[in-house]
Formats: C-alpha cells, structure tokens, sequence
C-alpha cells in the first residue's frame, strides 16, 4: 500500500522482519505491509491497531527495544529495532 | 425514609461501616452523604488494611480486630471489593535495630512477624535492591479496593431496609435539652435520636453544626500512580521509616516509601505526609521525592512511567488517635473520625465500638482512649 | 524569552510573528515535524490551499530568533512569580526551559465516540487516517469509509482519494441544509465558500458517494452499518452495509486542555460542551504572562488559529493589535460558531452501543460496567464511576472516553453534566508520561 518513498531501514515486528522508510512511525510501516494488529488488550485479549494516529489514545502501545508502552502511531522506526506488540 | 433509627452522615468506608453495623443490629438506618459514595478521603486512597504500622496500644488492638472484621465483612456481603490478604513486608534502609524492636513488641501483643534474612527477603520480593538485606514480614497485612468496598457495603445496607441519600449537604442540627433530634440538609429535615458523624475530613465542621467541637485537621498526601506493568511486587513494600512518619506531628513534609501492585498491573507509590490544609496544589518535588525513594527499593521500576498523582487528604487528631465514641456535649451525637491514613483498615471495628456502646454492651475493646471527650477540657 | 508551545498554525503564526519583531522565541512541539495536525506533510497531499505552511516552516528552519525544540513531549510546568518553568522529555531525556511568557497552541483532536464495534482493528479517527497518509505515506486499508459529521471528513477523505485509496463513501451525520441557519457568518467569510466549492469539485473528480443525515452505528469486521439518524443522533432505521477494513469516524475536536490547566489557566465549557479556555480580547489567558491561541480556545479551524497566534504574539510582545486582525477573528469566530450550529453532537449515539461495547478503550470497562456502577453502586457522577469501574484511568488518562463516560452516567441518572465536571475531567497533574527514573534523575 505505501508508495514507494525509499523503504531502506528494516526492523523486526514479533520476530518477523519488516522494512519502512526514514520518518515513518511504527504503526505506519507495519500498516504499510499490510499488519491490522499491534498490540493485543490486557484483560480481554483484544486485537488492537491505531486509533488516533497522533499519540493521544495509547491505543496502538508496543515494546520498543525493551521500553514498554510506547505508541508506534509516534516512535519512528530506526535501523534494527526489535518490537514487540503489548499484551 | 420516615423516621429512622439512626442516621449516619458520611458515605465513605467510616459511614459504610457503621450503617451496616447498626443495620445488622436491628437499626433502621439513614446514610446522608454531601457528594457520593466514596467521594471524600475514601475515593483517595490505597485501601490499607494494616497492622505493620502501629506501635503497641490501644490503636494495634483495634487495627487488629478490625483486620479481622474486614474478612467477617466478605463473608456478610460478599467478596466483591477485592480484600486480599497479601502481607506487607518491612524494609529496613541500613540499620534495622529500631524495626526489629518494633516487631518484637507488636509480637507481644498479638501481631505476627518474620524477621526476614537477606535471602528470605529477596524470596519475597525478588526485584527488591540487592543491597538491601534485612527486613520483616506482616503476613496479616492486607488491602482492599475502598471505593468498591465503601459500595458494595451501603449496597447491603440498602437491601436490608437501609436508605442511601446523595447530594445532601447537612446545613445543622436540631437539639432537645442536648440530645439529638434532626438533622437539617440540603434535602430536607430527617428526624433520628442518634446520628453518627462519619464525615471524614469535614467531621469538625459537622460538629461545629451541632454546637460541639471536633479537633480534626486535613493533613495532605500525595499518591503516584504508574502505567500497567508486569508483576514486579508481590507485597505491600514499606520503608522502615515509614512507620515513624506515620506517627509524627511534624507539619514538614514527610515521605516515605510505600509500593505496592494492583490487580489493574498499575503501581502505587506513596506516601507524603504535608500538613497544609486544604491546599490541593500540585507539588512536583514531592512527586521526584517519591519516584526517587520507590526506584531505590526497586530498581526495575526505574524504566516504568508514572501515569497520574492524586491527592488525597487525611483527617487526624492533635494525638494522631482516632476520635471514636458519643459527643461530649450532644447527647446522640456520635463521631467515628480522624483516623488518618488508617481509616480504611480501622472502620469495621471503630463502627463496632458505637455500636456496642449504643447497646451498652460489653466490646472487643474499652473504648476510652478513643472517646472525644479527651479533648473536651481543651476546647471549653 | 517567550516560549510558543505546538507547532501547529496557531503556535507557527506567534512564533514567526515573534520573530519578525526581532524577539526570541524558543518553540516547543511533541512531534518530530512541525504543522501539528492540520500541516503534517511528509509529501504534499492534494487539498485547498496546502502549501500555506511553507513560509512558517521556512521560518522555523531558517530564523536566527527561533529557537525549534522537537519531539518534546512537556509532562509538568510551574509558574512562579516572574517566570515560567516547562518540563519536557525528549528522546527519554528529561529537561526544562524557564521563560518569561509562554503562548499556548497545544490543539486539539479528533473526537470519538463509541458504537458496537468501535474496538476492533482499523476503526479509526479521520485524523488517524490524515497523519498516516500525510506524515507517512501510507493509505490506511483497503476501503474506507468517512463517517461523523463536519467539513474536516471532506479533505481527509479528498486526500485519500486523491493519493489513490478505495474511499467507500463518506457519511455525514447531518444535513447541509443546516447552513442555511447562519447566512450571517457566511456572508462574512466567502473564502470558505470558495473552499467547500473546491472540495464538492473534488468529490465529484474522485466520484464520492456523499450521504447525509446518516451515521455509521455498527461495525463487525467487514462491513458497517449505517442508520439513518436525526439531529440528535438517535437511530432512525438502519438502511445499509458498506464492505470496509477502515472506519474513519470523527465528530468534531477536543481542545488539548491539560498543560493550561496545570498551569491554572481558566477554562470554561463552550456552548456544545466543549471544555476550553476563557481567554480575553488579546488572547490573554486568566494566569500572569500566558496566552493561549487556536483550538484551546474553541475550535475554529486553521484560517482562526493562525489569527489568533498572531494577535497573542503581538499582545505578549506588548504590540499594538491591528484592527484587521481583530476583526479577522470575528468573522472567522462566527464561521466557528456556525459550524457549531451546523453540525451539533447530540445525546443520541448512546443508542448505538451494545451492553458489552467497551466505552473505555484503556481499560476495556463496557457499557454494562458503567450501568451497573449507576444502578448498584450508587454512582451519580463520572468520578465516582471511574473509581468503581476505572473508565477514564488508562493510559491515555481519559482524553478519549472521559466526555462520553459522563454523558453515559448524565443520561442513567437524568441529570445534565455539570460544568464542574466537565472542567474537572478535564484537569490532569502529569500532562505526559515520564519514567520514575528520569523524575528521580530530576531532583534538585
């Protein structure tokens, strides 16, 4: 789905390997390759994705290299980053 | 609710209590609250049900009765306030000989304790700073969720002929020859030969109301609140020296750790102690205060976010000592207030202490050293 | 030192304004990009007038007087007797500036509200769908659709159009015939009349199905229901399904109001329940040395924001207003005014929830939960459900449901939501997350 801007720093997502482009947040690289699920709810264990897309919601929260909670709608991918979806 | 037995003012965990007590004893009884439910110190709580914090006398006597009706309480109406049992542990910063004779005396008198080694004590808290070596466990220490629990109890109430009045605000009192007759409220005058004064934070003003006098004073505490985190402590976590701020009478800040989980994966840390009235500021270095002291127990808590503060604002006594039993000007006029940062763990047992005295029986307990009229020569 | 807090328009119109009348400025924004939600451009996105934000962004890469602090997220602030001290984390990191005057230009987002199945994947806000295409580069789905009500549902779904996404249609909740109701406030401002003429071309260039009076209510993974609705909101009859993996569906804006309320700007409910600031004919806010501009202040839309920007700049530089600009805001605060007139937010979605709807997507509490804490619990207002139930105590701190948890219980117990609530819903001490390391770190 994503236009080709150059899709050149490549990340892991649960262990699976994912490309994206400098600037892109988390959420839209993992989008971009077709991902509908980020993080799954605590109590109900609910597939989430985004929701406000601009860091309000905390709705699309994940493990950035060991940090919790942080919202891949925001955090931009860096070269090598292992992410983990929240449960 | 034409002409109740018993009206009790104030719909926190003090209010609950005694309404319950008093239903359960054949009373029909009115709650009035000026808010809500659990809209006052309650709602701005942990739910502390301890022992762990009190010195031997007649505080531990009632902390550890009450510790014991708060599980009676499950039982009558149903566990649905998340009492847990889940014990405090104690522990000591470097030297441990002041916590050690505390627990030695609290034993004497009925608590139960383990003196933890360092390798015991990281058994039990496994994330705890590796330097930290010595500690105590309080295996009857327990929580629960107040707001619920203050709920759930006047829902009971209710359902044994009780009645529940919100959004009523007491503007005085009737009297007869100094004994109570009716309380005047935002929605309308209730007419009852006792009512109990279990206003919280605003105790003193009621009696004002009445004509008496309560010495009850806010004191202002600060609790932190963190994102959902995995399990990192398994107990409620104490400084040592939490237990001698707990009985200070200084107006300077205070803090001192607590830390413990929740069932929402959330952490709270308090506890600040600041005695400046009803000022609700937000104080940000008490905050780093907090998160510095909660971060040196447990270091893992170093990457967790704090989410929220609230604050909440504890009613004491001059003699940091509840104020439990019958005005000592208003016949009727009873007061179950000012029990600080305890009022949670302390309310089954203080509701039991009225209304024994009511029914002139005999209780777990004399009640004396709680009675307001120890401050009755001092204020006339 | 005067610090501009957001770039959006608002705080880019002050800074640059700031600047050119040879003051510093140091200007702080939570994202790595300035334009805030209205000019975040990775690329140029097609829509009306959309290379407006060059010469602010120009400014801020190339003025000697401003000063672009990005990626800073501000989590407290303290004011004290002349000066004004703002915390703020970037990249983990935590600092602080201490200025003399601050303006506020904090924004605003889109607002939500629940409807059976709003939870699952791909249920989105138009300005979700708006960042990832013009911050990203990315189409949300496969097949959208734009729901809610209001003119912003127009570029978001031209744009996405535009750039070659499956718009499935777009559902206005409302009649454009209401705007017949405000002829004064279109009279005033023909430029926005120009601009709809725009968009109504472009819908028909890209061939959007537009329908009105008509709201999504339903979503179960594949296809949305779509009911018709009255001016309340409340369910007609359901009519349709629309195949979609994407539901845009916005209804207006909430002002970002807690950095203001730490700092004890006075805020006052707008006349459709908005929580804002009251600010006065300079843009002056209630505390010593702050001003606030653009949506915080009601929302009104970019052309407003970047007036207002510029008129608190002026006033905090102690600089006389032009007249033009003042009555630039009244007539661009009419257009405000008019939109609320024309596409209103009534009680009436609460018809669209099942029981187990989650209404707090944090913490997952469903409708039931909420009902219950009403009709067993004794709760009568939204703080006391949010202890029973915690709705509104997740991670986002109730931004997103808090409104919509106290029309809930307004509605079970018959009563209106009161002004004190709505304010004190609004009113957070930590303004963003930070780790108890980097507060630790913090101490002087």
């Amino acid at each position: 789905m994503s236009e080709s801007t150059g899709a050149d720093l490549s990340f892991t997502f649960n262990g699976d390997c994912y490309e994206g482009a400098p600037g892109q947040s988390i959420a839209a690289a993992l989008m971009a390759s077709g991902v509908r699920e980020l993080r799954t709810t605590r109590f109900h264990k609910e597939p989430r994705l985004i929701f406000c897309g601009i860091g309000v919601c905390f709705d699309c929260v994940v493990v950035v290299n060991g940090v919790a909670n942080q919202r891949a709608c925001l955090v931009e991918i860096n070269q090598g980053d292992e992410i983990v979806s929240s449960k | 609710m034409k002409n109740p037995d018993a009206i009790v003012i104030g719909a926190g965990i003090l209010g609950a209590c005694s309404a319950l007590s008093l239903t359960n004893a054949g009373f029909k009884v009115l709650i009035i609250d000026r808010g809500t439910v659990a809209s006052g110190t309650t709602g701005a709580g942990e739910g502390n049900i301890l022992v762990s914090d009190k010195d031997p006398g007649p505080e531990l006597t009632l902390a550890l009765r009450s510790r014991d009706l708060w599980f009676e309480l499950q039982e009558d109406v149903g566990d649905s306030f998340e009492l847990e049992a889940k014990g405090g542990v104690v522990v000591a910063r470097s030297d441990d000989s002041q916590l050690l004779a505390l627990a030695r005396s609290q034993s004497a008198h009925g608590v139960v304790t383990e003196k933890l080694d360092s390798k015991r004590l990281h058994e039990l808290e496994p994330y705890l700073h590796p330097e930290l070596s010595s500690g105590v466990f309080y295996p009857q220490d327990a929580q629960c969720q107040p707001m619920l629990a203050a709920a759930r109890i006047i829902q009971s109430v209710i359902a044994r002929g009780g009645q529940l009045v919100t959004r009523s605000k007491v503007l005085g009192f009737k009297t007869e020859n100094d004994a109570m007759s009716s309380v005047l409220t935002s929605t309308g005058e209730y007419s009852a030969p006792i009512v109990i004064n279990a206003a919280g934070t605003w105790a003193g003003e009621i009696a004002s109301l009445a004509g008496s006098h309560l010495p009850v004073a806010p004191r202002r505490g600060f609790i932190l609140v963190t994102e959902p985190a995995p399990q990192y402590i398994f107990h409620k976590v104490y400084d040592s020296e939490y237990v001698v701020n707990v009985a200070s009478s200084d107006a300077d800040l205070q803090t001192s750790t607590v830390v413990e989980g929740t069932r929402s994966g959330t952490i709270l840390i308090g506890a600040s102690r600041e005695r400046v009235g009803f000022d609700s500021t937000m104080n940000y270095e008490i905050v780093r205060k907090l998160a510095a002291q909660a971060t040196s127990l447990f270091p893992i808590l170093r990457d967790v976010q704090l989410l929220r503060v609230y604050r909440g604002f504890r009613p004491y006594a001059p003699d940091h000592l509840p104020l439990i039993g019958e005005d000592y000007r208003v016949k009727g006029l009873w007061h179950s207030a000012g029990h600080e940062g305890a009022g949670i763990g302390l309310a089954p047992g203080s509701a039991a202490l009225i209304t024994d005295t009511i029914l002139g029986r005999p209780s777990f307990m004399d009640p004396a050293a709680f009675s307001p009229k120890r401050f009755a020569e001092v204020l006339q | 030192m005067i610090a501009v807090i957001g770039a959006g328009p608002a705080g880019l119109a002050a800074a640059m304004t700031v600047a050119q009348n040879n003051e510093q400025v140091v200007v702080i924004d939570s994202a790595p990009r300035p334009g805030g939600q209205y000019w975040r451009h990775l690329r140029k996105v097609e829509g009306y007038k959309s290379g407006r934000s060059d010469k602010y962004f120009r400014a801020l890469e190339e003025s000697k007087k401003i000063i672009y602090i990005r990626g800073a997220q501000i989590w407290s602030a303290v004011q004290s007797e002349n000066a004004i001290t703002l915390n703020y984390l970037a990249a983990g990191i935590e600092s602080s500036i201490t200025v003399a005057k601050v303006i506020l230009a904090t924004g605003a987002h889109d607002r939500a509200l629940p409807f059976t199945g709003w939870e699952r994947p791909g249920v989105m806000t138009p300005g979700a769908a708006q960042a990832l295409l013009k911050g990203h580069n990315v189409i949300a789905g496969q097949k959208i659709l734009i729901t809610g009500t209001g003119p912003f549902l127009l570029p978001v779904a031209v744009g996405l159009a535009a750039a070659g996404a499956q718009v499935a249609g777009i559902i206005e909740a409302h009649s454009p015939l209401r705007w017949l109701r405000s002829p004064v406030a279109l009279l005033l401002n023909p430029q926005k009349s120009i601009e709809l003429i725009y968009y109504i071309r472009k819908i028909y260039q890209y061939k959007l199905k537009v329908s009105f009076n008509r709201a999504v209510i339903a979503y179960d993974g594949r296809a949305a229901s779509i009911a018709t609705v009255d001016t309340e909101l409340r369910i007609k009859e359901t009519v349709s399904k629309i195949d979609c993996d994407v539901i845009a569906a916005g209804w207006g804006f909430t002002p970002d109001v807690t950095l203001g309320g730490i700092l004890g700007c006075q805020q006052v409910v707008d006349r459709d329940g908005t929580v804002i600031f009251a600010v006065d004919r300079d843009q002056r806010s209630s505390a010593t040395n702050i001003w606030i501009a653009g949506e915080a202040t009601g929302i009104g839309g970019a052309d407003l924001a970047l007036v207002e920007g510029r008129i608190a700049a002026l006033s905090a530089l102690g600089l006389a207003i032009p007249a033009r600009l003042r009555l630039a805001r009244y007539r661009l605060q009419k257009f405000a005014t008019a939109l609320q007139v024309s596409y209103p937010v009534g009680n009436g979605w609460q018809g669209w929830i099942a029981l187990e709807s989650k209404i707090c997507r944090c913490e997952e509490v469903s409708l039931g939960e909420i009902c219950a804490s009403v009709s067993e619990l004794s709760a009568n207002d939204a703080r006391t459900s949010k202890l029973f139930t915690r709705a509104g105590m997740g991670m986002c701190q109730g931004r997103i449901c808090s409104r919509n948890v106290s029309e809930i219980i307004a509605k079970q117990t018959q009563c209106e939501v009161t002004e004190q609530e709505r304010i004190g819903y609004s009113n957070r001490p930590i303004s963003a997350p930070i780790s108890l390391g980097a507060l630790a770190n913090g101490i002087k």
